[in-house]
């Protein structure tokens, strides 16, 4: 079994702000709401953020009577340095990737890194197991439609 | 767009992971070439070139065709415009996003940051 990561994007955007404030957008639902898997023509916007290492969020943005739903999972949250999470689209993809925001004081503001990682199937292990029979049932809903 | 299944897209991804297949392609994005001429800038066996065409050959990028005793490979590009498009979806997603976190994080100052109002 291999374990294979593939960094596959990678971005940078400095703020005028401190590190702390930027890495509490992120995780504040609040505040979340109004940037993060949203669009400014969004009807309706659903946040539901279990803060902690191996808690579930979830966001839904209504675009055109449509619900777009991105969601994910915590691995690391450590403030206001790094802050690691997965992510998916299931109706656009059966597949998860890992996001990594590293957050650096820059000046009087802060540099903030995304990088995001498709991990290869093959790293699946017991602890995902059961997202990978998910990601198959999707995959399958997918294929069919 | 073009669409590619995940794991198609993941074969992809891991191909070009690689500097030594990066290059591969690159040298058969000017033409055909045979194994030994892959192998040739690596100072590499043909075996492990061979390996090498076999990982971008599953992630469909390369077609091999069997001239004789030369095996003939050949870049297809239909794979990669898909892991180009993957890509440029991701990125507008995060810029867009990081674009509407600039504003709130300029209009709303922290108690701690400058008060000025002014831009720089």
């Amino acid at each position: 079994m291999t374990d294979v990561v593939l960094e596959t994007l990678r971005l940078t955007r400095r703020f005028d702000s401190p590190p702390e404030r930027v890495f509490d957008a992120w995780l504040n639902p609040e505040v979340a709401a109004r940037w993060l898997f949203t669009t400014p023509g969004s009807e309706r916007h659903t946040t539901a953020l279990d803060v902690r290492v191996g808690g579930a969020w979830k966001m839904t943005d209504r675009r055109d009577g449509v619900d777009y739903t991105a969601l994910g999972e915590y691995r690391v949250i450590d403030r206001p340095r790094r802050l690691v999470f997965s992510f998916g689209m299931p109706q656009f993809s059966p597949e998860f990737a890992e996001v990594t925001v590293e957050f650096a004081p820059d000046g009087d503001g802060c540099l903030m890194t995304l990088s995001q990682d498709r991990v290869h199937t093959d790293s699946i292990g017991p602890l995902t197991a059961g997202w990978a029979a998910m990601f198959d049932a999707l995959a399958g809903l997918v294929a069919a439609a | 767009m073009v669409e590619l299944s995940p794991p198609a897209l993941d074969s992809v991804f891991h191909a070009l992971a690689d500097p030594t297949r990066r290059a591969m392609l690159r040298s058969l994005a000017a033409g055909e070439r045979n194994i030994g001429e892959l192998a040739a800038p690596h100072a590499m066996s043909l075996a492990a070139a061979s390996k090498h065409v076999k990982v971008l050959e599953r992630a469909g990028l390369v077609r091999r065709r069997i001239m004789g005793r030369s095996h003939l490979c050949r870049i297809e590009t239909r794979p990669l415009a898909a892991a180009d498009d993957w890509l440029r979806f991701y990125q507008r997603l995060w810029s867009r996003s990081f674009d509407a976190l600039d504003d709130i994080l300029c209009e709303e100052p922290a108690p701690s940051a400058r008060s000025d109002g002014e831009s720089s």
